[in-house]
């Protein structure tokens, strides 16, 4: 079929082409801009997957979806309109989540490339532990904004994607966001946690009451507050915010006069927080700022003018109302799931992050940034993910040629480097690290916890979160003792109980596999007696961190950094996962660990 | 250059082009919004600009080809359906071109450019051309200079291809981050407490003709040393326009061998007439040129998209005056020719 005019690429390459199977993992900005291009090349045979639908916001990129198919499955709509550029070649689409028992190594063998073009971690963790299994050349690509890259990754040639620890998301100690915000992103976090409390899946991580365990409170000064309707754990001891709010039926009164009155005046009395910060001002509902001012005149798009505090209170009542009824249309022990398109989603998130700004002394923000923080928004436009995708089929080219030795990364600058570079590749292709818990001969990595506290149950999270396993099995290096098993009831009635428990002490060693991953890590146990949950120790060059990530070398501590994949967790919205290169005086790239990947982090509490 | 920016953005505006309002502002997507594009050959080059273009949302884009659909358009043209093969280029891509974005206003025009009168091309805020032969690129750009309209062109040869760009003179705005310390209350302890603020700087870049940048002369020291750099895009575009204009056609897939003997040559005498080393200027640039290869139309057409949008918003510094993608290094940079 590539034939269609000989001529164009030298024999070889047209013959390589001609019988190329090739797997596209993703259909938005990206993977449209790949199909296209794949399509009219003329590679005979495509497979493309994604799970998404079309949203009314992919349409300034995703160019081959128009109006008429919002809603519909983008690999699907991708597939008949590439088909439309050239009817002679064969695709197969797949409206499913690449992460599935359908997609094992046996089926990625059959393809000669796979091309990532993904918006999420946990996504391209998956792959690229498939593509290192069924021992198929993957090419990673992403853009942000202005900026992409395109990246090759082979087993035992080039480094995989999870051969250099990644930034940890970014985190917020739970005391910051439920006492002491200081950052507008502090209270969209709470407010969007108040979401969860009240129409969400309740997760006892996102309690939005006082935290009245946070050190900083403790001392004389602070006894007063921890009162004898605290418990030991540190939260109010009351019902669920959502029992009684559903006590009061959702009466939007009574919600703000609790939330932002009396919660306020609980937290101002725990004084020692507020020595040196200026403090918290509790409101009434009945003498709200804002409420005769006059609406000034303003230019720009309606969702950029900031709210007064009573537009904002007013908002909180009407979207309170709306979510309570959505709620209430569900069958019992149903939920909302939080989405910034979902406009009184939206709307509760903006008012009630603005209003706790208000009291804080914080600076409000109009809904249309409070989108992009709250949503992890990354820009994406046509133009750069045009430029990725070219190069990326570029190089696919120059593999299936057999020039994968020159396949060196490429970055796309978003503006170009002081030699005048927009595209600038790597001089060779960086070498796997041999230490790498994923791709190394023997994988290997240390789990440090307090065996004495952490259960099986948060074990499994950790190898989820940490090691992003689908479904973990782990066996006593040396005993063959079944910890745990992926299959359902055999290893449950261990959950409560913590590793010491089960006999699992300090130095002791667990292979863990993934059957659907092909991959098996072997982890040491570590005793830490402070670790309040797990953290892994990586013998991999930890990346330079920050001042408030540096306690933290690897993924954090409460076993949650990680996204998760399922409906809880917005993912991010644009083809992101960025490494932002710096360049040394003599224009070469710096190499890792100064190298970061960059990835809007779905926020996350940690515990104090 | 830019009419009525002061007229709101509509909803449905607002909703389909918010990813891009996050990146480029408000202020940008209204200028974009009243900015008239031409469009200059609709090879698969031409189809990528016009694709990026139109989604980024423009007032209007008019499409100007005389020339056929042909079969070899369809390895990157993907506006123009294949079963059109034979009829205009412009006119087979419109409707794939406005179900793109039914906010613009796509139109087409068959006429050759030498048909065209000088008013023609200056009713528009900017001209991209591709596919043309030299003295007429010339033509379109002087004419747009005097009336100072903003003019583009750019070729994809195979994988290979260049941009070149005259803004004429050309104001901007800049936004540079800044960081600062925060403090919050009397006694912040808060050691994380930074502030990004985001000042825009007023700049101004001055062109130069594309007959300035073509005949650039290399017996100057200051190119002289550029030669060190070892990038020979610069002559690779010399010989495939001096290609086009002697042959009237570009390299053909079906005289692969014969082609590349002329290509050869011609680059054996440039070598000899800008005195250029020998060997400089290899083989393996010269051999992937035949057709256009969709990747590389995509790259280059995503680089004179990602111009167009700059140079119609007056927003970030656009590239001053070449660009060129080397697909044997796989790099992409930008060079000043002719000042
Ligand atoms: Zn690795």
């Amino acid at each position: 079929m590539v034939a269609r005019v000989a001529g164009v690429f030298d024999e070889k390459l047209t013959e390589a082409i001609a019988n190329s199977k090739i797997l596209v993992v993703g259909a938005g900005g990206i993977g449209c801009e790949i199909l296209k291009n794949l399509v009219l090349t003329g590679f005979p045979q495509i497979e493309i997957i994604d799970l998404d639908t079309i949203d009314v916001s992919n349409l300034n990129r995703q160019f081959l979806f128009h109006k008429e198919h919002v809603g519909k499955s983008k690999a699907q709509v991708a597939k008949d309109s590439a088909l439309s550029f050239n009817p002679n070649v064969n695709i197969i689409a797949h409206h499913d989540s690449v992460i599935s028992n359908d997609y094992g190594v046996s089926y990625f063998k059959q393809f000669n490339i796979v091309m990532n073009a993904l918006d999420n971690r946990v996504a391209r963790n998956h792959v690229n532990r498939m593509c290192l299994a069924a021992n198929i050349p993957l090419i990673e690509t992403g853009t942000a904004g202005y900026a992409g890259q395109v990246e090759l990754i082979k087993k035992g040639l080039t480094q995989c994607y999870e051969c250099q620890p990644k930034a940890p998301q970014k985190t917020f100690p739970g005391c910051t966001i439920r006492n002491t915000p200081s950052e507008p992103i502090h209270c969209i976090v709470w407010a969007k946690h108040l979401f969860n409390q009240l129409f969400g899946e309740e997760d006892p991580d996102q309690d939005v009451s006082p935290d009245t365990a946070d050190p900083e409170a403790a001392g004389e000064a602070g006894a007063s507050a921890l009162s004898s309707e605290s418990n030991t754990a540190g939260n109010v001891e009351r019902k669920s915010t959502r029992a009684w709010a559903a006590e009061t039926n959702y009466n939007p009164e009574k919600l703000f006069s609790k939330l932002f009155g009396d919660d306020i005046h609980y937290l101002l009395s725990m004084e020692n927080l507020w020595k040196k910060r200026r403090p918290p001002t509790p409101l009434n509902w009945n003498a709200l700022p804002g409420k005769d001012d006059t609406p000034t005149q303003h230019s720009g798009l309606p969702d950029q003018r900031v709210w007064s505090v009573y537009e904002c209170a007013q908002v909180f009542a009407a979207s309170c109302d709306a979510l309570q009824a959505d709620l209430k249309r569900r069958p019992e022990g149903d939920h909302l799931v939080w989405d910034k398109d979902e406009k009184s989603a939206m709307d509760f998130v903006t008012a009630c992050a603005n209003i706790r700004a208000h009291i804080f002394n914080i600076p409000l923000k109009s809904r249309f940034e409070i989108k992009s923080m709250a949503g992890n928004i990354i820009p994406a436009i046509a133009t750069a993910n045009a430029i990725v995708a070219g190069l990326a089929v570029l190089r696919a080219q120059s593999i299936l040629r057999g020039d994968i030795e020159a396949c060196s990364s490429v970055y796309l600058r978003p503006k170009v480097n002081h030699r005048g570079q927009l595209f600038v590749p790597e001089k060779t292709l960086t070498p796997p690290n041999p230490k790498c818990y994923v791709c190394a001969p023997k994988p290997e990595v240390g789990l440090a916890c307090n065996l004495k506290q952490l259960t099986l149950k948060d074990l499994t999270a950790a190898f989820k979160d940490g090691l992003n396993m689908q479904a973990p099995d782990a066996t006593v290096e040396g005993k063959g003792l079944v910890v745990l098993s992926s299959e359902p009831g055999e290893t449950d009635h261990n959950n409560d109980k913590t590793l010491e428990e089960i006999g699992l002490n300090d130095g002791c060693a667990l292979l863990v596999d993934d059957f659907l991953q092909n991959y098996e890590v072997r982890v040491r146990l570590q005793q830490e007696d402070d670790e309040k949950s797990w953290r892994l120790v990586t013998d991999a060059d930890a990346p330079k961190l920050g001042p408030k990530e540096e306690e933290k070398p690897t993924n954090g501590s409460n076993g949650a950094n990680e996204p998760k994949p399922g409906p809880s967790r917005s993912r991010q919205d644009s083809d992101s996962d960025m490494e932002i290169i710096e360049e040394d005086e003599d224009g070469t790239i710096v190499k890792p660990p100064k190298r970061r990947r960059t990835e809007m982090s779905d926020e996350v509490v940690e515990l104090c | 250059m830019v009419e009525n920016n002061e007229m709101e953005l509509s909803e449905a505006e607002a909703e389909q082009y918010d990813r891009q309002i996050r990146l480029w502002g408000l202020e940008s997507q209204k200028r974009l919004r009243a900015s008239k594009v031409l469009i200059i050959g609709l090879s698969g080059l031409g189809a990528e600009t016009a694709k990026n273009i139109i989604l980024s949302g423009v007032k209007s884009v008019c499409l100007l080809d005389n020339e056929k659909l042909k079969e070899i358009d369809l390895y990157s043209q993907f506006l123009a359906p294949p079963d059109k093969v034979g009829e205009n280029r412009a006119e087979a891509s419109l409707q794939r071109a406005r179900a793109l974005n039914p906010m613009v206003d796509v139109t087409s025009e068959t006429k050759s450019v030498d048909e065209l009168p000088d008013e023609y091309f200056t009713a528009f805020d900017i001209v991209c051309a591709t596919g043309l032969k030299q003295e007429q690129l010339e033509r379109i750009n002087n004419v747009c200079r005097d009336s100072n309209k903003k003019f583009l062109c750019g070729d994809v040869w195979g994988m290979y291809g260049y941009m070149f760009a005259d803004l004429v003179d050309h104001e901007y705005s800049e936004e540079i981050v800044q960081h600062k310390a925060v403090k919050r209350g009397p006694d912040d302890t808060e050691k994380n407490a930074r502030e990004t603020v985001t000042i825009t700087v007023k700049r101004r870049a001055i062109y130069v003709p594309l007959q300035n940048a073509l005949s650039a002369d290399w017996t100057k020291p200051e190119l002289r040393s550029r030669l060190r750099r070892g990038d020979p895009s610069y002559f690779v575009m010399k010989i495939l326009l001096r290609f086009r204009d002697e042959y009237n056609r570009n390299p053909d897939p079906a005289k692969r061998r014969t082609d590349t003997e002329i290509l050869l040559r011609m680059r054996d005498e440039l070598v000899k007439e800008l005195s250029l080393p020998v060997g400089f200027i290899s083989d393996a640039l010269l051999t992937d040129v035949f057709g256009t290869v969709s990747g590389a139309a995509a790259v280059v057409g995503g680089v004179i998209g990602q111009e167009v949008v700059k140079a119609v918003s007056q927003r970030e510094p656009p590239h001053n005056n070449m660009f060129f993608f080397n697909p044997v290094k796989c790099v992409g940079f930008v060079e000043l020719y002719g000042q």
